[in-house]
């Protein structure tokens, strides 16, 4: 432990820290361009110059370079630092052009700072600027060249850091450029953390493109809910408009970064066609009047006949109102999942993450082996993709079980599975890893069930079960989309089996989406969507009440869902997205989105995190202003304020006035959801958000279902839904710059199934089905799993219509 | 404590008549003097008093040389305002360029203190000496872009913002603006 002196202050620091780091540490900013925490030092842009007065090497070093070793002394301030520090900047900017009221960056501009605070004012320098072509990079980052100061940050993360290479260095000397050797989209879906990280204005965002500068815009610290990871964020507002949003830096989650669909999914709080206005019937009607209405409608209603259907992705008062709601009037429900089996799946998500086995994201590149059961984490949860990666940077194996064709940006070990033989696969894999001679009890008794490998079929590869014996800290990455219940449980089992194994195993799962873990809490595994509409397409339930939720976007069986509907005498919708259920509802109620009602969200590892809310909402002055000035009227209250939180909205349609003191709300619900009792409130929650100790549920360790041996090979192809890093999530496929990016509408299929069924990539398919044909591109995978056909969930694909699996025979040539 | 205001008695009555009337006569001597005198007083609004082109009164928007708006919304009189009676709305024209799509100046709550004039990088903001702006109802204090927008370019009738800028304009692409070389090819070997 190294202990120096900086500016005449002492400190101890961690062996290896550098300067920059420690003078950090002791709240001394020292400049800086290329050095990023995250990115670590290069020492290319000399700015963080400081003098050595003690050390192994005296006079001007780089702080970001310089260790700092014991009875180093450094001043900042020494004259000679700053003059040169000075001189730095003045060569910077010497090309550097004369555009900053026109450029996005100013008002959070390093190289502003830098300049201003370093002192330089006029060029002295009499020659020609440098000038850059610009290059297109596609809808999500505007590129200007001219305004680069060559830190290489922008190269650093996306190469290095994220592992994608489209975009990089180009040209030598003084024409160094960093761009993609020709035009176009960038392919990384991290591209949008460019423009944060990008010290000047080169990459800028294009979606906020001249909305605000940033001291105009209302700043707050929110969580991002387009997937279960819970990213950290910082929201920002203008004119009633969510503008922008950025990554915000946290340990336990997201560190420095956000992926793209976290940053730009926040369009559908803002769109022109949002609903505000309560209607019923389609006739727009005040708050009050269509609540009355709904309610009275309700009451006249047997409680039986009322069903209730919430969403994962409200917050958790949400769907904790809801739940109560429904059970005090005796409604049926709330249903927060499509069927029992993805209840069961995050339901045994929920009671298997014990404490000590569940890791965070920020500790994934801990781990010296990850073992990934049917997670496909770059469409499912794309910031797990680069935790990933910086495990496997830092020498970490990854091995994925997965039918799927899954890509990651890293090198990684792909078998492609089944769906049937997932808990097979890792079963076999732990046996032939672990050795039962250290095992005792339990732990023993659950190695000796575990199967063997198979006299015939494919043998698995030994250098996984090497790497997994040989692993001290190996992570086991489950994810709850395609894997069954049971496989959920067995790997937790599994990590568990390695923690007796001596060693310090860790568990992740990957939720379906952002609030699974509270719903999996709350929901109640006899109401789940598919039963609710069973019993109403049969005539037993008169009345939906559709909280936050658009079976149309989320239920897998459109037919089964239109005939309830047809059937059911009263649909009242809650949302504030423009939806084919909200636009067929009887009595629509306006909510307010996460950004205007603030709300508690826990992530997929249990961690409770409070996103506040950002402004008070309203219709954003751009429309009441018709893109011109705001209008010239005088008065008081916001236009299009009539959204209410949707839990409040929930209760008051159970015949209860609640407070609607946000706080108060919370305190109240806290009381009465017993299961969430022992919230903390949202005030003293950590920065980092708390990871929920769960008190009521216990969950019995290995006894998890022993892997049965795959069903004997049926004719038929199993639909592997999945997910895809933009168009699937469906808060995200709301934000117009995200449309480009959407994969195409295809169908995945194996070599070897489309050799047997003769199709060839990028030919035209149809998919026969009992509703109708289905048209989509096939692309041929090789590394994919036969037996199985891929279909993304794609918003605009009717992939409702395609059911659990197809006849061979139904697929044919378009 | 009683305090001597009058430091000299008079020394009688005759003196007391005497003083009184000569001040009276010195004070009527004055007002006829200057009644045959050229009044100083100006008679607004009849007459208006040519006033210095730097005074701070009403604000303009001005244009550059070449007829377009100069305001490229860049927010900073909005920024500085101390009354914060500046706001509008950044967009941007088909070919890049950088504007206002709206702009509006609460004169009612304007102290003409000319912040906005010093934070303008592009020319555009300007106070004039116009300050006749009263009105009865306080909504026509509230100016939008359009009445805010002269046809000239005011104190600064010659510059061009956009001619140095370096973004990409109709008025010039990339090394086209002045000061600038030929952008740079990447692709070159060249030392």
């Amino acid at each position: 432990m190294p202990k120096l002196i900086i500016d005449d202050r002492e400190i101890e620091v961690a062996t290896g820290t550098k300067v920059i780091e420690a003078a950090a540490q002791l709240g001394i900013s020292i400049p800086r361009f290329c050095y990023h925490p995250a990115l670590g030092s290069v020492g290319a842009c000399r700015v963080c110059a400081v003098k050595v007065l003690e050390g192994p090497a005296k006079g001007i070093q780089m702080s970001c370079m310089l260790e700092a070793v014991d009875g180093m002394q450094v001043s900042t301030a020494d004259r000679e630092a700053v003059e040169f520090r000075r001189y730095v900047i003045e060569w910077l900017m010497m090309n550097h052009p004369h555009d900053c009221p026109v450029c996005d960056e100013g008002g959070h501009c390093l190289l502003q700072d830098m300049t201003v605070s370093g002192g330089h004012g006029l060029r002295r320098f009499p020659g020609k600027k440098r000038t850059y072509p610009d290059q297109d990079l596609g809808p999500l980052v505007q590129h200007e060249m001219n305004r680069c100061i060559h830190c290489y940050r922008c190269a650093r993360f996306y190469q290095q850091f994220c592992g994608y290479r489209d975009l990089g260095v180009l040209g030598i000397g003084n024409r160094t450029y960093f761009g993609r050797t020709a035009g176009g989209r960038l392919e990384s879906p991290f591209s949008g953390n460019l423009s944060d990280i990008c010290p000047t204005g080169v990459f800028t965002d294009k979606p906020s493109r001249f909305i605000g500068r940033r001291w105009d815009y209302q700043r707050t610290p929110t969580v991002c809910i387009h997937c279960s990871l819970g990213c950290h964020a910082v929201t920002s507002v203008r004119y009633r408009q969510v503008a922008r949003q950025e990554a915000r830096m946290s340990a336990a989650v997201n560190g420095w970064f956000l992926c793209d669909r976290g940053r730009y999914g926040f369009f559908y709080a803002s769109r022109a066609d949002r609903p505000r206005q309560a209607a019923i019937k389609g006739e727009t009607a005040g708050m009050e009047e269509a609540l009355a209405h709904a309610r009275s409608r309700l009451e006249a209603l047997a409680p039986a006949a009322v069903a209730v259907i919430g969403s994962p992705r409200s917050s958790t008062e949400v769907l904790a109102l809801t739940e109560r709601a429904a059970r005090l009037r005796g409604w049926r429900g709330p249903a927060f999942f499509a069927d029992v089996g993805a209840a069961l799946k995050v339901k045994a998500a929920v009671s298997r993450l014990e404490a000590g086995l569940a890791v965070s994201l920020g500790e994934i590149d801990q781990a010296d082996f990850i073992l990934i059961v049917g997670a496909d984490p770059i469409n499912e949860a794309p910031m797990l993709a680069l935790a990933l990666r910086q495990a496997a940077q830092k020498g970490a194996g990854v091995w994925v079980v997965d039918p799927r064709p899954v890509s990651l940006p890293f090198e990684f070990a792909h078998i492609p599975t089944a769906p049937k033989a997932l808990g097979a696969v890792l079963g076999r894999l732990l046996r032939k890893s672990i050795e039962p001679a250290g095992l005792d009890g339990p732990a023993a008794r659950f190695h000796a069930s575990l199967p063997g490998d198979p006299a015939s079929g494919p043998e698995l590869p030994a250098r996984a079960a090497e790497l997994l014996a040989a692993s001290r800290r190996p992570i086991i990455v489950c994810g709850t989309g395609i894997v069954a219940a049971e496989w959920v449980e067995l790997a937790a089992d599994a990590a568990l089996l390695l923690r007796a194994a001596q060693k310090k195993a860790g568990l992740f799962y990957v939720l379906a989406e952002a609030n699974a873990f509270a719903a999996g809490l709350l929901t109640q595994l006899d109401s789940t969507t598919d039963r609710v509409l069973k019993a109403a397409a049969e005539g037993d339930i008169q009345a939906l009440v559709l909280v936050e939720n658009d079976p149309f976007a989320t239920f897998p069986d459109r037919r089964l869902l239109e005939q309830a509907l047809a059937r059911i005498e009263l649909l009242i919708v809650l949302d504030y997205l423009d939806t084919p259920a909200s636009r067929r509802a009887h009595v629509f109620l306006p909510t307010q989105t996460l950004y205007e009602s603030g709300g508690i969200f826990i992530n997929q590892e249990g961690r409770v995190q409070y996103s506040a809310a950002a402004f008070a909402g309203g219709t954003p002055v751009r429309e009441t202003g018709g893109r011109d000035h705001p209008p010239r009227v005088y008065g008081s209250g916001l236009p299009g304020a009539a959204p209410q939180p949707a839990g409040q909205l929930v209760a008051r349609l159970a015949g209860e006035e609640i407070p609607i003191d946000i706080r108060a709300q919370r305190e109240y619900f806290s009381e009465q959801a017993s299961r969430l009792a022992g919230l903390p409130d949202t005030e003293r929650l950590p920065p980092d958000g708390l990871r929920l100790a769960l008190r009521n549920i216990s969950a019995e360790r290995f006894k998890s279902m022993l892997p049965p041996v795959p069903a004997a090979e049926s004719d038929d192809i199993e639909i592997i839904l999945t997910e895809r890093t933009f168009g699937t999530e469906e808060l995200s496929t709301y934000s117009a710059c995200l449309e480009t990016l959407e994969d195409e509408t295809f169908a995945g299929v194996s070599r070897q199934d489309a050799e047997a069924l003769g199709i060839r990539d990028g030919d035209r398919i149809a998919i026969r089905t009992e509703n109708g044909a289905v048209e989509l591109a096939a692309r041929v995978c090789d590394n994919m799993a036969a037996g199985a056909m891929m279909i993304p969930r794609l918003r605009r694909l009717p992939w409702q219509t395609l059911g659990k699996s197809i006849r061979r025979r139904d697929i044919r040539k378009a | 404590m009683r305090v001597d205001l009058i430091d000299k008695e008079p020394s009688g009555p005759i003196q007391a008549v005497w003083e009184g009337a000569r001040a009276i006569a010195a004070g009527f001597a004055l007002t006829l003097k200057h009644l045959f005198r050229k009044p100083i007083t100006e008679e607004y609004p009849e007459f208006k008093r040519p006033l210095p082109s730097r005074t701070r009164a009403r604000i303009v928007l001005t244009r550059d040389p070449d007829g377009g708006e100069r305001c490229v919304a860049c927010y900073l009189c909005s920024a500085v305002c101390p009354v914060s009676c500046i706001s509008m709305q950044s967009a941007e024209r088909e070919d890049g360029r950088r504007y206002a799509a709206w702009f509006r100046i609460n004169f009612a709550r304007c102290i003409y203190c000319g912040l906005c004039e010093e934070a303008c990088p592009t020319s555009s903001i300007q106070l004039t000496p116009m300050f006749e702006t009263c009105e009865r109802d306080i909504l026509k204090l509230v100016y939008e872009k359009e009445d805010l927008l002269v046809n000239h370019g005011g104190k600064d009738p010659d510059y061009n913002f956009y001619k140095h800028a370096g973004v990409v304009t109709a008025i010039g692409g990339k090394g086209e603006h002045a000061g600038e070389d030929q952008p740079v090819n990447v692709r070159s070997n060249m030392p």
